[in-house]
């Protein structure tokens, strides 16, 4: 395929990924199939660093959760196979790491998801605790458009976490950005 | 019974009177791995067997498997509230703040079963 990437585009790649301390980053079409395969060698890149066993396991959590939610949730599909496609990073941050999400949002499920997410950021660990458990017995919201468990449980995991919509002309990009150490 | 491990799920061996469950769990597809495994704990638990030890020793699960480690609860709880004595040994190691913390969570919803948290050394694993 003919391409209009210059050389400089790559090496501008390249020099952004390493500037921003970039251990693993996956942008496309993202299957579960393709999670199974990729599961170990994130594991491996995050416990060659100097890290805690229990902050390693945090990033892998929070990773997990946002890798399916882009197989479940991205409204932005392959052609032939519909597979969804996005984008998840995880980089080293100040004082531990910084997990990344971006996709496509179904836009019937946006303001859903916004409402429910500003939700979580004001509770304390407590009422997040209180809210998973409920959720738990509880099982989705029946709209299915509120945050499920695995928003809930990313809040008790991290340090902090940010969401925003960016208009894209392919639809609303929901990008998701989780702090843990 | 045993179910055996895979990269996305754990070990899990059912007798009449003993469950094991070791290992990770976050699968492609919860139900379709966790139904057999709930259907057959039913299996074990009709039995006339006065006890039933359970031991779970998980590194990690995702947030579709605690649905299924909340149903698997329910379970014990109903049988133990129809009067068999189960145990369940909540097993983490001490530096797995994030797996104590879920065994407290579960911890909360159990009255009829003996429910106690149990600290493991760390020993080479992968």
């Amino acid at each position: 395929m003919l391409t209009n990437i210059e050389t400089k585009d790559t090496v501008a790649l390249h020099t952004f990924m390493q500037g921003r301390r970039t251990l693993f980053c996956y942008s496309g079409p993202l299957t579960e199939d393709l999670l199974t395969t990729i599961s170990n060698p994130v594991r491996h890149q995050l416990s060659d660093k100097e890290t805690e066993e229990a902050v390693a396991k945090r990033v892998f959590g929070v990773f997990i959760e946002q890798a399916q939610n882009i197989i479940r949730y991205s409204y932005q599909k392959t052609q032939v196979t519909g597979d969804s496609i996005g984008t998840v990073a995880i980089s080293i941050a100040e004082d531990g790491f910084l997990i990344e999400a971006v996709n496509i949002v179904d836009p019937e499920k946006k303001d859903g998801l916004e409402a429910s997410l500003i939700e979580l950021t004001v509770k304390d660990q407590k009422e997040l605790r209180s809210l998973y458990k409920q959720r738990l017995r509880d099982g989705p919201p029946e709209d299915s458009s509120g945050a499920g468990l695995g928003f809930i449980e990313m809040a008790r995991r991290v340090k902090k976490f940010e969401f925003d919509f960016i208009e894209s002309e392919n639809g609303a990009l929901f990008v998701y950005r989780a702090w843990v150490s | 019974m045993i179910f055996e491990a895979s990269q996305r799920t754990p070990l899990v061996e059912l007798t009449s009177t003993s469950c094991l469950i070791r290992g990770e769990c976050y699968p492609e597809n919860i139900s379709e791995w966790s139904d057999p495994v709930l259907q057959e704990l039913e299996n074990c638990l009709s039995g006339d067997e006065q006890e039933f030890k359970v031991e779970i020793e998980l590194y990690y699960f995702n947030s579709s498997s605690a649905k299924f480690l909340f149903d698997f609860f329910e379970f014990l709880e109903e049988s133990a509230s129809g009067g068999k004595a189960i145990s369940v040994d909540w097993r983490y190691r001490a530096e797995d703040d994030t797996m104590q913390e879920a065994g407290e969570d579960f911890e909360e919803d159990m009255t009829a079963c003996s429910y106690k948290l149990v600290v493991v050394e760390s020993e080479e694993e992968d």
